[in-house]
This record gives C-alpha cells, sequence and structure tokens, in this order.
C-alpha cells in the first residue's frame, strides 16, 4: 500500500513539459482550426496558428517572476557633437 | 583599506562623488544589453587613475543605484569580479497604469527557466528544444520575432548570465544541458514561477514537493536579503 | 517639502526609463498609482515637485526628466534625457556607428528643410554618400524601423520627422550645432519644426501648429503677433487632451 503510495505520489508531482506547453499554447491565444478533430487524428497536434502578439503574451503574463531592472536609453551623448558640413547654396 | 584612506586624502570629496557619479552612468549604459560589468573593464574605461580608491567609488555608485534607481548592484561572480543590476522593486504588473514594452524574447526565457526549474535544475538540451517545437519555434530554422532562436538561447541569455549551456562530457554525438545562469539566480523568483505553473496546471503549488522546498529556501533567502538593503 | 526620494519615486523614474516618454495625462496617473503603491503621501497637483525632487537625485548623473511639447497634438510630454557627452555614454550600443552617422544626416537634413520632414527616398539617397560602412537598403529601412520603434523618429505616410522624445533631448544640442537653421517658435520659444511662417518677408516668425492653433483660437481676424500683418495660412483646431 505504501509503495503504491508514493508511486502514486511521485507521478502526481512529475513535471511533464508538454502539458506544460499545451497549456502555454493557450495563454499564446492559440486559435484551433475548425477541423481541429480531423487534424488530430492524423497526428497533427502541432495546428492552429499563433496570434501575432502570442509570445508578448507569455512575456506580460511571466513579467512577475522577473526583477529586471529597467534600462535607460538615449540618443543625445551617444555620438561625437559635430557641426554638420556648411549648407550647399542652390540658388 | 588603509591604502583607500591613503588614496581618499589626496583627492576632494566632488573628485570622489564625480568618479562614482560616472560608473553609475556605465552600470546604466552596459545594463542596456544586460550583459554583466567585469570589474577589469570597469576600472579600464571609468576609474583609470583612481584604482586605489575603488572600493569607496563603487560604494557610492552602489549607494546612488539604490536610493536614486531602486536598483541593486550585485557582485553574481565574486571570483571573476562580475556585477548586474537587480531591481529592488516587485513588478507592479497589471496595476500599473503605464504599460511597459513588452520584450517577447522575455517570454521565451520564461519558458526555458520554467522548464530547468520544474525538472530539477538541469535539463539535456533537447527537452529544451521540443519543448519550443510545440511552442511553434523551431530552433534549426529561423524565427520571425526571435530570428536565429539557437543563437538567442545559447548565446545572447548564456552571456547575460539568464542560462548556462555546457556540454554533457563524454557523449556521442555532441549533447549540452542546461542550468539557471547566476543572473537568473539573482533576479528570477523560484516561488513566482511555481505559483504561476499552479495557475497553468490549475494545481496546488505545494503538490511539486521539491520544487516548493527549493523555491522557499535558498532562493527566497538570497532574494530577501536583497531585498531592503542598506538605506 | 521633503526632498528626499522613496520608493514612489523610484518606481516613477524606472517607469520613466522603460518608455522614455508619457504624455502628462499618463505622468499624472502614474504619479498616482506610485505614491499609492509605497503608500506615499499623494498631492495631485504637486507632480512637477514630484518630478523636481527625482531631478535634483539624477542631476550628478546628467540625467533629468524634461517636459517639452508635442508639435504633433500639441500636449506637454515628458522625457527621460541625458545631458552630457562623454567617454562613457559614448559606449552606448543601441546603435552601431554607422547607424549613428546616418541619424545625424537625417538630423541635418530635417533642421535644414522647410517643413521639417524627410522622406524615405531622401534618407536613401543620404545612405549612399556615408563614410563609414555603407548600410545596404534594407539595412536603412530596418534601422528606420528600429528608431521609429524606439521614439527617435516619427513616421507618416512614408516621411520621417523627428519625435517628440527625440526633440526634448536633443533640443539644446540642435540649438547649438545648427545655430544658423534652427527655428524657434514666436509663442512658446521652443525650437519648431512642423510651423507656420509670416509671410511678411521682414518678419518672418515661426509658430508651431499647435501654438498657431491655441493662440488665435477664437480670434475673427488673425494677424502676426510679431507684425500685425494678416496671418494667411489655415488655423488647425486646438487637439484635445485624451479622455481618462
Ligand atoms: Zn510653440
Ligand atoms: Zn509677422
Amino acid at each position: 500500500g505504501k509503495e503504491k503510495a508514493t508511486q502514486l505520489f511521485s507521478e502526481g508531482t512529475a513535471f511533464d513539459p508538454s502539458a506544460f506547453a499545451e497549456h502555454l499554447l493557450s495563454v499564446m491565444g492559440i486559435n484551433r482550426l475548425e477541423d481541429e478533430e480531423d487534424e488530430q487524428q492524423n497526428g497533427g497536434a502541432v495546428d492552429g496558428y499563433l496570434p501575432q502578439d502570442a509570445w508578448h503574451r507569455v512575456a506580460r503574463r511571466a513579467e512577475c517572476c522577473f526583477r529586471t531592472a529597467p534600462s535607460f536609453h538615449y540618443m543625445f551623448g551617444s555620438f561625437h557633437a559635430e557641426p554638420p558640413p556648411p549648407k550647399q547654396r542652390t540658388e | 583599506t588603509s591604502q583607500v584612506q591613503r588614496g581618499l586624502e589626496k583627492v576632494t570629496e566632488a573628485q570622489v562623488d564625480q568618479k562614482s557619479a560616472e560608473v553609475v552612468q556605465y552600470f546604466l549604459l552596459k545594463d542596456q544589453k544586460k550583459v554583466p560589468v567585469r570589474r577589469a573593464d570597469l576600472v579600464k574605461h571609468v576609474v583609470k587613475e583612481h584604482r586605489n580608491i575603488y572600493p569607496e567609488i563603487i560604494k557610492r555608485a552602489a549607494r546612488t543605484l539604490d536610493q536614486v534607481f531602486g536598483l541593486k548592484l550585485v557582485e553574481i561572480d565574486p571570483k571573476n569580479h562580475m556585477y548586474i543590476l537587480v531591481n529592488n522593486l516587485e513588478t507592479s504588473g497589471d496595476a500599473s497604469p503605464t504599460t511597459r514594452p513588452t520584450d517577447p524574447k522575455r517570454g521565451l526565457l520564461f519558458v526555458i527557466l520554467s522548464v530547468i526549474f520544474m525538472k530539477g535544475g538541469v535539463v539535456r538540451e533537447n527537452v529544451v528544444w521540443n519543448t519550443l517545437k510545440k511552442l511553434r519555434v523551431d530552433p534549426g530554422e529561423k524565427h520571425d520575432e526571435f530570428g536565429d532562436v539557437k543563437k538567442v538561447v545559447t548565446d545572447e541569455f548564456v552571456r547575460q548570465r539568464y542560462l548556462e549551456f555546457q556540454r554533457i562530457p563524454h557523449t556521442e554525438p555532441v549533447e549540452h544541458e542546461f542550468r539557471w545562469g547566476q543572473r537568473a539566480e539573482a533576479e528570477v523568483s523560484k516561488a513566482k514561477i511555481l505559483e504561476f505553473m499552479g495557475q497553468l496546471h490549475d494545481r496546488d503549488p505545494q503538490s511539486w514537493t521539491q520544487q516548493y522546498k527549493e523555491a522557499h529556501s535558498s532562493q527566497n533567502s538570497s532574494q530577501q536579503a536583497g531585498g531592503s538593503s542598506q538605506r | 517639502m521633503s526632498r528626499q526620494m522613496g520608493d514612489s519615486h523610484r518606481r516613477f523614474l524606472q517607469t520613466m526609463m522603460a518608455n522614455g516618454i508619457i504624455d502628462e495625462q499618463g505622468a499624472k496617473t502614474l504619479h498616482q498609482h506610485c505614491c499609492q503603491t509605497h503608500n506615499a503621501q499623494y498631492a495631485p497637483d504637486r507632480l512637477d515637485d514630484f518630478i523636481d525632487t527625482i531631478n535634483s537625485k539624477l542631476q550628478p548623473m546628467f540625467m533629468q526628466i524634461r517636459k517639452g511639447m508635442s508639435e504633433d497634438n500639441g500636449h506637454q510630454y515628458y522625457a527621460l534625457v541625458n545631458m552630457v557627452e562623454n567617454d562613457v555614454t559614448r559606449m552606448t550600443s543601441d546603435y552601431a556607428d554607422n547607424e549613428l552617422e546616418l541619424f545625424r544626416k537625417m538630423m541635418d537634413l530635417i533642421v535644414g528643410s522647410e517643413d521639417g520632414k524627410l522622406s524615405s527616398i531622401d534618407i536613401l539617397n543620404s545612405a549612399d554618400s556615408m563614410t563609414t560602412k555603407k548600410l545596404k537598403k534594407s539595412e536603412v529601412e530596418h534601422l528606420l524601423n528600429r528608431l521609429v520603434q524606439d521614439k527617435w523618429l516619427s513616421e507618416k505616410r512614408g516621411e520621417y520627422t523627428l519625435s517628440t522624445r527625440c526633440i526634448i533631448e536633443m533640443e539644446p544640442y540642435i540649438r547649438t550645432m545648427y545655430q544658423d537653421q534652427v527655428k524657434v517658435c514666436h509663442i512658446c520659444h521652443a525650437i519648431a519644426f512642423q510651423c507656420q511662417i509670416c509671410e511678411n518677408p521682414t518678419c518672418g516668425i515661426k509658430i508651431h501648429n499647435p501654438c498657431v492653433a491655441r493662440y488665435f483660437k477664437g480670434r475673427t481676424e488673425p494677424r502676426c503677433p510679431a507684425c500685425e500683418d494678416f496671418w494667411p495660412h489655415e488655423i488647425p483646431e486646438v487637439r484635445r487632451l485624451r479622455s481618462q
């Protein structure tokens, strides 16, 4: 009995990357094709298409797990200050 | 330190402050690409002739980063003296009125870190590639958003120290394995990942006993210590 | 008033770092959000004081949160800018040297142009005369996309202008580097790219389009504020703030 329980438990706690990926696809807003059943019978678990912002959706959901420093970007100071070449007169 | 003291006697307070402000600029600049800063480069490019008072300069720079920017200067590799910046403030997430621009690569990184963590801290590269394939990202093909995915994962993320990518000895053909990098250890919350996993799988995070233990021991202590540094 | 920074200030600054620029309404909402998140005292009418506190601490790093007007809609914006050029700041790696060279050529052309605009054809042409490593057509197009995405340029129907963020950060630079060419608005005294010009040849003052809209609003016969001549241009409508 005890053996069976630990076995069940370890099965329960195992992490399955495929299941994880399936769940993520819904976070990503996957759009399953209408004839989904046919596709799946053909082993086409990779069917359906992802929206443009699919990875942005994951990124947004994951943001709370990160303590990333925001970075500072600038244009002034990134190149040597130099006056422009004298303008050619067009008259 | 007595050497530092003697060095300090030769410079004005304003000079030390100016140097440390330049060091702050340098850290912010290097953080644009999330590449760690080496002490050697910092000395060569910024500290220069003031290297004898380096400890004082770095101390003041860390204080400014903390008190002005809410950022923590972390030495991730004490042997090679490398520094990164980590945020002291929690992400305010959906509550924030201004939506920060999101980086899709962040999603990619999150998936990989999650798989590694949930698989016990180390995974063979195939596990990662196969998971990504299920998410329509093929490391062998050019991706619309990520370009050369393999390069992003094994080069960019590795240089940024989010990931470690190492050859498994004695494998034929050659195989690699992934681990969390030092930046990930300092910056990413395992507890939050586990919480997210629970929501995704509709399960109690505690049911992953090993991961739960891991998330609420080592990492928490290191992050908490960092969270509120000397003010 | 306390000049000490708290987490509310730090969160505000971090959001400015991440976004580069936000409009006035966004800044007000963010101010409130930051104060509430960290249980700090919130005074809705003290946004500029709040920002001054941050600026006083940013000063040693030559950084600043600076206010400026959008030439497009006339609204006020806040941008986080860098104010110094030195060995450290030039080490930035957002753009390669040849990309920066092209950007500077574009600035030359925009500042020197009548209407402050530049077509993509003009840009591709000037890419031909680069002294550093030449950029291919596709690379120029990619660069333009990045510059728009990073909010240094604005694009409308294939024409490029300097963005509000760029103008706010580069204003002192443009004023010194292009002394003889730069136009200044008669009403708000900021530099002007998109503007109307008085047609009296002895006058010729410039006014931003949004400043024109505000200045002449409700006046029956528009006259130049400097020379009193008839103002012959079409008077644009005042653009209202987005509701929120
Ligand atoms: Zn004006
Ligand atoms: Zn006039």
